[in-house]
């Protein structure tokens, strides 16, 4: 199978995987009790009304009146032509808070992802180099507490270091402030540390091992021995190969860039971001923007697998699709 | 229009949506604080004077008091919230914190002053005999281009076109149902109730926002009720005019509101009003952040970045010691209160239900040291409870009215057995004490459940102090159970509704079904519960008539616990109802609150402060129930 015909497949694959999701998703809300159904009902109780008549009425205003095939169709339909509706806990179009909350989650997803897809790999390959010696230790435990300390509790604990103790940071998030400006970069700096400390270890890890088996492999000897520089040695005979396993990960990293969000820490910061958006619009049972910020993910996520494996081919070209 | 006091013929029984959801507290000072969400001022539609003057504190402006000289304007006022806000289109608003954030920019009829009096913002109410009100609506009240003078056609349309329309569905449908509404000048309109009553304006029904009539009136012709829901200028609340201390700028939805100073306010020009009206605001804006996390909320608090937020308990004493921090302690109506299980999923500790004697309650209530509970526990940041009022209320009948349950010598082990065994005595079963020990007819010792909400850390301490005074002064075996409020509320506080309501042989009339009084005590949830801790009520200082929904008769709308009063607590309600003048309303109401004592109907226990830190430089905070009602009249020192 030549590559052309394996995309055409997988992007097959890829509808059919995003209906299946949007279809759970769907089927799973609409059985789930809706409280804003019980609210009415207790309400109607209270006021000396008829509850069965009032979750009719409920029913009715937010269109839960209709047979259910017939509301996953208008679904479908809505979500193939991006008109995602309103969103009732924000009060305002779905598409409007989606947009409103990947520009804040980018602001810092953005640096987070860079820097961990660059310090990973780069501290492993450090650690390497400098194998069982008082810094590969160093680097090690450096990535391994960023990884053990939970997210939340870090932030808490630098906030109160460097937020409210020393007030080099403000506590809390303005939203008023400009991108590129320095206001934003110190309201940023501790939710990026927090995430690039939680997220190299793994990576830092899987590089060290990786690098370990080519830093005495026959041609970093010849490249020595022809006077390469150690920085190149490194970087270019070490690195490359090694990117190759870690490609999965780095590419995913990737493809996560705008909405690598994480709900503790934008809970902790109070970056009005996706992550709390999500959480919020599943507590709230905010069909609406449940579905449209669902579609988001299972669409990168889609997206994203296919990517993945196109660039396998690019960076080990002894990969290809004929066996597939 | 659904007119509910027509349906049941019978005036007093419908509650508010705003009523309703103010009812019920989550057990624990520390929810109390978290539900504040810091905002720093009290939700007018819970709250209630205390009938002190409101000056007694550092931070309190006296507003009786002659001002030589205006303050400055300085500064913006800063608060956080725990929450985001769902809609801030006043027609559909049902949230407090919503609430706050729209009435930075938009006032509301009327308030109460610290002294608990009336205090006319939008506009003034008087009634001669509590049936028919006259509402004159104050002159020079504008709203933005192109929506003209607020007149008395802005209300009265808004009443009759939306709230007591079949398809608007607003916030206020209740409120107004059943009440009559007409126009009488361009500033006047007069509104007929079905029933008199004297506490119609103590019981925030009548309070309405103003809104443009040519901004609904489209919507009305349509009765396009996602329209007006979704309006953009209802939602940014673009047509406030002069009618608001500050004028929104944004409103990023999780993120909170920013306001700049409204240079018109219109109470820059009332002449009755305090001297500092003249001036205000004094902020050149503010701002309400949404901040989740609680500490990070305290944490802007200590740094300034916040100019009030709310204080958990347990943290009380530490930010009392900070120099940029000044604590206030707010006197709250919810209760903190023992619910006891009368439905027969309740007392699972042998067969017959304990619970249903009063001696057995009043037992328990003389088992339990409020005092230490207080000290101990609460840290001293609380006040007992006797009966269904605060001790703050008018309405309060006085300690020497009331068998003060928990203190003194109505404490102690010996005065909560002779009270038990009364109620042993009157039981048809074997139940007795066997020593110290009380036992069932089995022979072994009572076992009783008592649930608090998990995570709280004062409520579970309450519950295992309460466990051990049980244990000590009863013989009773309490196991302390913790578990979600939700859950709790779901499968064990409310019930399903049955199709058809459920006659009790030993109860007249049919019963009004609700998931939180489902019918006879043989109706009930599915789950079996002998005592919890999970809510406090609301005990309703400023109007309480509205706490007979909890006491109107065995079948009233909020009976979870299946308690049958002893007195004749309809009739007396209905009195209460029915009073043409404040003394006969005061008499009847003073002695429903003392039955209620007698009957502990549940094991009242104590009244928890709300905690607030402030800015120390911040002029106005008081410790008062109606702290936040001259906002507009805060300002920082010089």
């Amino acid at each position: 199978m030549g590559l052309s015909r394996y995309i055409a497949m997988r992007v097959v694959w890829a509808v059919v995987v995003s209906l299946v999701i949007a279809t759970v998703t769907f089927l799973l809300l609409s059985f789930a009790p809706n409280p804003a159904i019980q609210e009415a009902a207790t309400q109607a109780a209270l006021e000396g009304g008829d509850p069965a008549e009032a979750k009719e009425r409920v029913k009715e205003l937010r269109g839960l009146d209709e047979p259910l095939h017939v509301r996953y169709v208008d679904f479908l339909r809505n979500v193939y032509t991006f008109n995602l509706g309103w969103s009732d806990m924000r009060s305002q179009p779905v598409t409007e808070a989606l947009t409103e909350a990947l520009f804040y989650t980018a602001q810092y997803s953005i640096p987070w992802t860079v820097l961990t897809m660059i310090l990973g790999p780069l501290v492993g390959l450090y650690s390497a180099a400098n194998m069982y010696s008082w810094r590969d230790h160093a680097a090690t435990g450096f990535a391994f507490i960023g990884y053990a300390l939970p997210n939340f509790f870090f932030a808490i604990i630098l906030l109160l270091l460097f937020g409210v103790w020393l007030e080099w940071i403000p506590v809390i998030y303005n939203t008023d402030v400009g991108v590129f400006t320095w206001a934003n970069v110190k309201q940023l700096i501790l939710p990026v540390f927090v995430l690039v400390t939680g997220g190299i270890a793994g990576t830092m890890r899987v590089s060290r091992n990786e690098s370990a088996e080519y830093l005495n492999a026959d041609f970093m000897k010849t490249a020595k021995a022809k006077g390469v520089s150690p920085a190149r040695a490194y970087l270019y005979h070490v690195m490359r190969p090694t990117l190759v396993p870690l490609s999965t990960t780095l590419v995913g990293q990737l493809l996560a860039i705008f909405i690598g969000s994480s709900l503790l820490v934008e809970v902790v910061f109070g970056i009005p971001g996706l992550g709390r958006l999500t959480y919020q619009a599943v507590v709230a049972q905010d069909t609406n923007l449940v579905l449209g910020s669902t579609m988001i993910f299972t669409f990168i996520a889609v997206v994203g697998n296919l990517l993945e494996d196109l660039v396998f081919t690019v960076l080990d070209p002894r990969i290809n699709f004929d066996d597939r | 229009m659904r007119d509910v006091h027509n349906r049941d013929g019978d005036g007093h029984k419908g509650l508010s949506r705003r009523q309703w959801l103010g009812m019920l507290g989550v057990s624990g000072a520390a929810g109390l604080a978290g539900c504040l969400g810091g905002d720093g001022e009290g939700d007018a539609t819970t709250t209630g004077g205390d009938g002190d003057d409101g000056t007694t504190e550092d931070q309190g402006i006296d507003q009786d008091e002659e001002v030589e000289e205006l303050p400055e304007v300085s500064g913006t006022y800063d608060t956080v919230t725990s929450a985001s806000f769902e809609t801030l289109n006043p027609l559909y608003n049902t949230e407090s914190g919503a609430g706050t954030a729209i009435g930075r920019a938009l006032d509301m009829g009327y308030t109460f002053d610290s002294n608990n009096e009336y205090f006319p913002l939008l506009y003034d109410m008087e009634s001669e005999n509590g049936k028919v009100w006259t509402f004159t609506v104050r002159e020079g009240l504008e709203f933005s281009d192109p929506y003209g003078e607020v007149t008395a056609d802005s209300f009265v349309y808004q009443i009759q076109e939306l709230h007591q329309s079949d398809w608007a569905n607003t916030a206020d449908t209740q409120p107004w149902a059943g009440v009559t509404v007409e126009k009488t000048g361009d500033y006047e309109f007069t509104a007929e109730l079905q029933s008199a009553s004297l506490l119609w304006p103590e019981s925030y029904d009548p309070l309405l926002y103003p809104i443009p009539k040519d901004l609904v009136q489209p919507y009305v012709e349509e009765e396009d009720v996602e329209g007006l829901q979704q309006d953009e200028e209802l939602l940014n609340l673009e047509f406030t005019g002069n009618l608001g201390a500050f004028v929104l700028d944004e409103w990023e939805r999780s993120a909170g509101t920013t306001y700049s100073r409204n240079e018109n306010y219109y109470m820059q020009d009332v002449e009755d009003a305090p001297d500092l009206f003249e001036g205000a605001p004094y902020f050149e804006g503010a701002s309400i952040s949404v901040v989740e996390e609680q500490s990070s909320r305290l944490g802007a608090l200590e740094t300034g970045e916040a100019d009030a937020a709310g204080i958990p308990p347990e943290r009380f004493q530490e930010f009392q010691e900070k120099d940029s921090v000044s604590v206030n302690k707010v006197p709250q109506p919810y209760n903190q209160i023992i619910s006891v299980n009368m439905r027969d999923n309740g007392w699972n500790a042998g067969p017959g239900n304990l619970f249903t004697y009063k001696e057995f309650r009043q037992g328990m209530a003389c088992a339990i040291s409020k005092e230490d509970l207080i000290e101990g526990v609460y840290r001293g940041l609380a006040d007992t409870h006797y009966t269904w009022q605060p001790r703050f209320s008018r309405f309060y009948p006085g300690d020497d009215s009331l068998e003060t349950y928990g203190v003194g010598d109505l404490y102690g082990s010996e005065v909560a057995r002779s009270r038990v065994q009364e109620a042993l005595d009157a039981s048809e079963y074997d139940y007795r004490f066997d020593g110290d020990t009380l036992v069932n007819p089995s022979g072994d010792q009572v076992t009783l459940d008592i649930y608090h909400s998990a995570g709280q850390e004062t409520s579970r301490l309450t519950c295992e102090f309460i466990a051990q005074e049980l244990g000590d002064n009863l013989g009773i075996d309490v196991q302390v159970e913790a578990i979600d409020g939700v859950k709790f509320s779901n499968e064990y506080w409310s019930a399903e509704v049955p199709d058809e309501p459920v006659e009790a042989e030993d109860v007249d009339g049919e019963w009004a079904v609700a998931p939180s009084n489902p019918g006879p005590r043989s109706v009930h949830a599915e789950e079996d519960w002998d005592m919890s801790m999970v809510f406090g009520l609301n005990t309703y200082p400023l109007n309480p008539l509205t706490a007979s929904v909890f006491f109107d008769g065995p079948d009233t709308f909020y009976n979870p616990v299946g308690y049958y009063p002893e007195f004749d607590a309809e009739a007396l309600w209905q009195e209460a109802r029915e009073a043409t003048s404040q003394d006969a309303l005061q008499e009847v109401l003073n002695e429903i609150f003392v039955e209620l004592n007698r009957e502990q109907p549940y094991i009242m226990m104590l009244f928890s402060d709300d905690l607030v830190g402030y800015n120390p430089d911040l002029l106005g905070p008081i410790e008062n129930f109606q702290n936040g009602w001259d906002l507009p009249t805060w300002h920082f020192e010089e």
